[in-house]
């Protein structure tokens, strides 16, 4: 496609006509500062193309403030081999003409026209919007948004896919989406998203499994239903065979009978029972009776008995009454052993208090001695302490004193010394022979003398020499020593003694005595730290203690022979009174046995008494013979109930009551069950008969085929869904599959155009076309990432590197592609936009492009003669 | 065999000739008419039966048809000057049908006045609570219907007859009833009719109910005149004295003799009875089953089908291949036949469709909805629940649907757009 001319009028800016001829193939750069109407011309052409002339919202395309304006452009182009023409005017005057070769159209039809050669689609009403804008919508590219192209892929995905069909013709498929659209709807009135059943399909499944259920349930109800039509018959012909038979008549007459029977051996054992009382008394008096006879004959031998009785008993009277002295005797022996022993405990007592007191007395002297000593010793501290006070009395010296002339001495050593340093001294040193006198002292040989006062040398032969030594210090010195002379000539007066050393010495032998002194105190003390005084009481009370000891000692009766030691004693008293107890305790006793043993004989000898006396009695015999008799008698009425006892026991017996009475039982049981049994049958048929009655007025089975044959038109139809289903489900995974695989194969192509541009903005990178022909995944020196993730600039360029590579892909498709830039490039450096150029150069050789900007100077390399707005404006005004 | 006649009730007699009425000497007992007797023969009416495979609708009107069955053969009764009328077995399809029910069945009995006689078969059994109680209860039963619900004999001096009868009192009994017949007496001068339900044994090449069994030479045996015969659904002859008259109107796809019932004579005591069929089936019922191979095999099931006689209710089952064209084909037929008959159901899941070069090229497929189309044929459609024959159908379904449309704009757009460069010129 290749615009030839371009003519608006009062359109915006351009309120006269304003026309951009002689457009070229390939690169327009049209340049002009801002507000010079580039714009402008870019939204006129847009208009004519998107806008329906009809519309009655395009009020921005008409100059400022002229209501009375038709803005109108007028399109010359070349398309398909075709020369187009296109004129089309808004608002005020609404027209559009199309002029296509020799056709001509107009209004709606030139409209549809368009959009069929370019691939968009016009508004049902209103503005145009970006959606609607298809192709061109790629293409052309508006001021500022050169970097958004996912969006316009998006609105030109159908239009793209459908021009390139041609590219693909043998695999794309006219209307594809339309049947997979039909088949999605179709499928979605069956099928949730997820596959899972809905609408009627749902219905049907659920109503399926009601009716199951339901048809069971009647299923169930008829079953129960025959069963008790079968159970009706069963009952009738039981009731009638037992209303022909009635067996209970015949067990009511057995029990009858049985009855009888009983009730003739009841009597039977009636008298049994009165026999066998009359039997039992019989044997009772007999064996009274015999009682008695025994009791007589055994009198004789019990006589006997007794004697036997009441000897032993004298016998054990008599022996015990032989232990006593001998027991008594122990008893004594006993008492005395005590006695015995209670005496060696004595002796044993004072034995050991003896000996207790001896020790005392021993200890008590050993006190004493030690007492004695002590207090000797302390009279010799005393007396040496005398002494020793004495002594330190004598060396008493005033220690201050001592002190004071010390420190005398000291400065008189000091200021003679200091003298002697100050003296002038007088050396010496004279001829053999010679001598000199000084002060009176006579001089020979060498030597030196010092001088401290005016002196006199006498030099023999020659005179005197009067020497006075110089200065003040000497007499001052000399005036110091005399004073010190005398304080210590005072100090030692008042010590009383001649020297120095004599003080020391005395000081010296003060302490010591001193220390004598403290010494024999501390002996002192350690001998009797409560004084003299409380050692010789101490000592007295030991004394008095020893006196007493040994006085009670004395006293004490000194024992003969040897003792046993206490503890033995007392061992043996205790064993002793042990022995005693023990003997005592069965002379007791014994003297208990004895007096029972005396009267158990007593008592023995006076029942024999008794029986001799009632044996020996006269009437005794009669009473025998009497007895006797009786037991006879009785004896013969016994046997006699026994044999008529015996005799009627085997009829009873015979007669097997119990057996009779389980009969009984046994027969009203079953005549009251048979009769029971009736009542219940005649009670259950009833039941029965008009259960059967309701529920064969329900109709069940009519019923129940109807549900079954609901159920049955339930389940085809479900199969129908189901299969239906199935089939739309299999249908529109394949009809997806193979048309996502055709998109797949459209992306190849796309690729090979962009790979071709990207080469040259980035070498080695990598950008990939989605399945819906978007570019995607951007990839630039191993980094990955996505095309929306890089800088403007970047993305612009890109952007526009796409737009070329679809417009390829239109072009091999045979359809018409024009390119329209309008400042486009404008945040690229000059290294990219150096690469652009040549990229758009490249693309200039396949489509017309016409690029508007503000910056001509940017793009004076690419071989096109720029033309200014501004200029052809004026030449076309003129 | 019986001879069908198309329609109404054109009757034959099994000896091919009307009866013989003038042998009147012997029925002196008539007093209205000394005319031999004249009965109808009827059998197992089923009514109360449901049709579970079949549309609700059709369903409803089969059901319905069964009351207008009895009352066509009530009317028929009348119009041949029967005597009585004799159903044997099987009156009811089930013993619990509504009470409503009931009351239409013997409401359709109306028009006969003249005795009937009811026995009861497998399907109402006499048992101690039955259909029959049911519809005494109700009071539904007229005095001139007699239900033998118990073995014995019926005596009914007026008409010349005693009707021995073998009702089922069980549901299945495997005595042979009828066996009391030998030993029942009837009064002298009566004609010995016996009444029973059940399968004649060693007769019938399969045998419906193994149970209740019946002996082949019973009406030799029993001195019968004539043994009418239920539970056999088409009209058939036994032996010369002994009958199935079928039901009279068809309710399964076998026995395809049913439909009819039997309007006995018995020209003389002892003689053989004339025995006249006559249609009262309105729906027959017809299974067609056919292996499509070629084209042509299609065409011959067309001619078929067009064939049937109208208001027949079809079982049709297609096995085979068939091309799109040939289903298109197929559709139009079904569509047609559905309209002409009671019933129509067709089984084509084992029907392979296998579109031919030319159905796919005249589907205008391209693309990569051709590839699906292959696809879809390759995959196996034999298994009941491929879903692949049923895709196949609904794209080349909507690939017609969408060829029709966009033939129809194309011929509008051809009508606009076609016009030469000249016509369009500037007007």
């Amino acid at each position: 496609m290749q615009l030839k001319r371009l003519a608006i009028q009062q359109f915006r800016q351009f309120r006269e006509p304003f026309e951009l001829v002689a457009l070229t193939p390939g690169i327009n750069l049209i340049h002009g500062p801002n507000e010079s109407g580039k714009s402008t011309l870019v939204r006129a052409i847009r208009a004519a193309f998107f806008e329906r002339h009809r519309s009655g919202t395009v009020d921005d395309l008409r100059p400022w403030g002229d209501s009375a304006a038709a803005p109108t452009i007028d399109l010359e182009f070349e398309a398909g081999g075709k020369e187009w023409r296109l004129t089309k005017s808004f608002l005020q005057r609404k027209r559009c003409d199309l002029q296509v070769g020799t056709q001509r159209f107009s209004g709606e039809e030139a409209e549809a026209k368009l959009t069929d050669l370019l691939g968009y689609e016009q508004p049902q009403r209103g503005a145009s919007q970006d959606r609607h804008w298809g192709i061109p919508g790629l293409l052309w590219v508006e001021q500022g948004t050169g970097q958004e192209l996912q969006q316009s892929v998006e609105h030109a995905g159908d239009h793209l896919k459908s021009a390139l069909n041609s590219l693909l013709g043998e695999v794309a498929s006219t209307g594809g989406d339309d049947i997979i659209n039909q088949v999605s709807a179709q499928r979605g009135e069956l099928l949730t998203g997820t596959g899972k059943p809905r609408g009627e399909y749902d219905r049907i499944a659920k109503q399926r499994q009601e009716l199951e259920a339901q048809l069971s349930t009647l299923q169930e109800r008829i079953a129960t239903y025959q069963a008790d039509v079968d159970r009706l018959g069963e009952l009738r012909r039981d009731h009638q065979q037992d209303e022909a038979n009635k067996p209970w008549h015949v067990l009511w007459q057995q029990h009858r009978q049985a009855e009888e029977r009983f009730r003739h051996v009841q009597q039977r054992q009636q008298e049994q029972a009165r026999e066998q009382q009359a039997l039992e008394s019989c044997q009772q008096t007999l064996g009274l009776l015999e009682q008695r006879r025994e009791e007589m004959s055994e009198q004789a031998a019990r006589l006997q008995k007794r004697e036997k009785e009441h000897e032993s008993a004298c016998k054990a009277h008599a022996e015990l009454q032989a232990q006593s002295p001998q027991l008594e005797q122990k008893e004594r022996e006993a008492q005395q052993a005590y006695s015995a022993a209670e005496s060696v405990v004595k002796q044993a007592r004072a034995q050991s208090q003896r000996e207790k007191l001896a020790q005392d007395v021993h200890r008590l002297q050993a006190r004493l001695d030690t007492l004695a000593e002590s207090i000797g010793k302390v009279r010799g501290y005393q007396n040496d302490l005398k002494s020793a006070r004495a002594e330190l009395r004598d060396n008493t010296i005033d220690e201050k004193a001592l002190a004071a002339l010390r420190k005398t001495c000291r400065e008189l050593d000091e200021t003679r010394i200091r003298l002697q340093v100050v003296a002038t001294r007088l050396r010496y040193e004279l001829e053999a022979g010679r001598s000199l006198s000084l002060k009176g002292k006579s001089l020979e040989g060498s030597g030196e003398e010092q001088l401290l006062e005016e002196s006199e040398l006498h030099i023999p032969g020659i005179g005197k020499l009067s020497i006075a030594p110089g200065g003040e210090d000497v007499s001052k010195l000399r005036r110091q020593l005399e004073r010190l002379q005398q304080d210590e000539a005072a100090q030692l007066g008042k010590l009383h003694v001649t020297s120095l050393e004599e003080a020391e010495a005395r000081a010296q032998s003060h302490s010591k005595s001193l220390e004598n002194l403290r010494r024999l105190e501390a002996l002192l003390e350690s001998a009797a730290p409560k004084g003299l005084e409380a050692l010789c009481n101490e000592e007295a009370d030991v004394r008095k203690q020893r006196d007493d000891c040994r006085s009670e000692l004395d006293s004490l009766p000194s024992t003969e022979g040897k003792t046993l030691p206490l503890r033995e004693a007392e061992a043996a008293l205790q064993a002793a009174e042990k022995a005693l107890q023990s003997a005592e305790t069965t002379l007791r006793e014994h003297r208990t046995q004895l007096a029972m043993a005396q009267q158990r004989q007593e008592s023995a000898r006076k029942e024999w008494q008794a029986l001799d006396d009632e044996i020996r009695a006269p009437e005794r015999e009669e009473a025998a013979e009497k007895l006797a008799q009786q037991i006879r008698n009785v004896q013969q009425q016994q046997s006699a109930l026994a044999s008529s006892l015996r005799e009627r026991q085997a009829e009873i017996d015979q007669a097997q009551p119990d057996f009779l009475q389980q009969d009984m039982q046994r027969l009203s049981a079953s005549a009251q069950q048979a009769e029971e049994a009736r009542r219940q049958r005649a009670l259950e048929l009833q039941a029965l008969q008009s259960r059967l009655e309701v529920q064969g007025a329900e109709g069940l089975e009519e019923k129940c085929n109807e549900v079954a044959a609901e159920l049955e038109h339930a389940s085809r139809r479900y199969q129908e869904l189901h299969r239906r289903a199935q089939a739309l489900d299999l249908l529109l995974d394949l009809l997806q599959d193979k048309r996502q695989a055709l998109t797949r194969r459209l992306q190849a192509p796309l690729q090979k155009h962009l790979d071709r541009y990207l080469a040259l903005l980035f070498p080695k990178a990598r950008l990939d076309v989605d399945e819906n022909l978007k570019p995607g995944a951007f990839e630039r020196e191993g980094e990955l990432g996505h095309m929306e993730e890089l800088s403007f600039g970047a993305r612009e360029q890109v952007a526009l590197l796409s737009r070329l590579a679809y417009a390829d892909l239109l072009k091999e498709a045979g359809r018409p592609t024009l390119i329209i830039l309008d400042d486009s490039l404008v945040h690229s450096d000059t290294e990219r936009l150096g690469q652009m150029k040549r990229i758009l150069f490249d693309a200039a050789q396949r489509h017309q492009i016409l690029l508007f900007t503000c910056h001509p100077e940017n793009w004076r390399d690419l071989g096109v003669a720029p033309r200014d707005l501004r200029s052809l404006r004026s030449e076309f005004q003129s | 065999m019986l001879h069908h006649s198309k329609c109404g009730f054109d009757a034959y007699t099994s000896r091919g000739g009307t009866s013989d009425y003038n042998d009147s000497a012997k029925h002196t007992h008539r007093q209205t008419s000394n005319e031999m007797p004249r009965f109808l023969h009827t059998a197992d009416w089923q009514i109360g039966r449901t049709y579970n495979r079949l549309e609700a609708e059709d369903a409803a009107a089969l059901s319905e048809a069964r009351f207008a069955a009895v009352e066509r053969l009530t009317s028929l009764a009348t119009e041949e000057g029967c005597d009585l009328v004799l159903v044997a077995g099987d009156v009811f399809d089930a013993q619990t049908v509504s009470d409503r029910t009931i009351r239409r069945t013997f409401n359709a009995m109306a028009a006969f006045s003249g005795p009937w006689v009811l026995l009861p078969g497998n399907h109402d059994a006499a048992l101690a609570e039955s259909v029959w109680t049911r519809a005494r209860r109700l009071k539904a039963v007229p005095d001139n219907v007699h239900l033998a619900l118990e073995p014995g004999v019926l005596e009914l001096p007026d008409q010349g007859v005693a009707v021995l009868a073998a009702p089922l009192t069980q549901r299945h009994t495997y005595d042979d009833l009828t066996a009391a017949f030998d030993q029942l007496e009837t009064s002298p001068g009566l004609l010995r009719l016996g009444l029973a339900h059940g399968c004649v044994q060693g007769v019938l090449a399969e045998d419906i109910d193994s149970a209740n069994p019946i002996a082949a030479d019973r009406a030799e045996r029993a001195r019968l005149d004539y043994l009418a015969l239920g539970d056999w659904h088409g009209a058939r002859q036994i032996d010369s004295r002994t009958w199935y008259s079928g039901t009279p109107e068809p309710e399964r796809f076998r026995n395809n003799d049913a439909g009819y019932v039997l309007v006995v004579d018995i020209p003389a005591a002892g003689a053989e009875p004339a025995v006249t069929a006559h249609r009262t089936g309105q729906h027959e019922w017809q299974q067609l089953h056919e292996t499509l191979t070629v084209e042509s095999d299609l065409d011959a099931f067309v001619e078929t089908l067009a064939t049937v006689p109208p208001n027949a209710v079809l079982d049709i089952r297609l096995e085979g291949e068939i091309t799109l064209a040939g289903e298109a084909k197929l559709e139009q037929a079904l569509s047609e036949a559905e309209a002409r008959h009671r019933s129509l159901r067709c089984k084509r899941s084992q029907l392979r469709l296998q579109p031919t070069e030319d159905d796919i090229a005249s589907l205008q497929a391209d693309g990569y909805l051709a590839e699906v189309i292959q696809e879809l044929r390759a995959m196996p459609q034999e298994a009941e629940d491929s879903p692949a024959r049923e895709a196949l159908a609904i794209l080349a379904g909507l690939l017609r649907e969408r060829r029709a449309d966009s033939s129809s704009e194309a011929s509008s757009s051809r009508e606009q757009a076609s016009p030469e460069p000249s016509k369009t010129a500037e007007d």
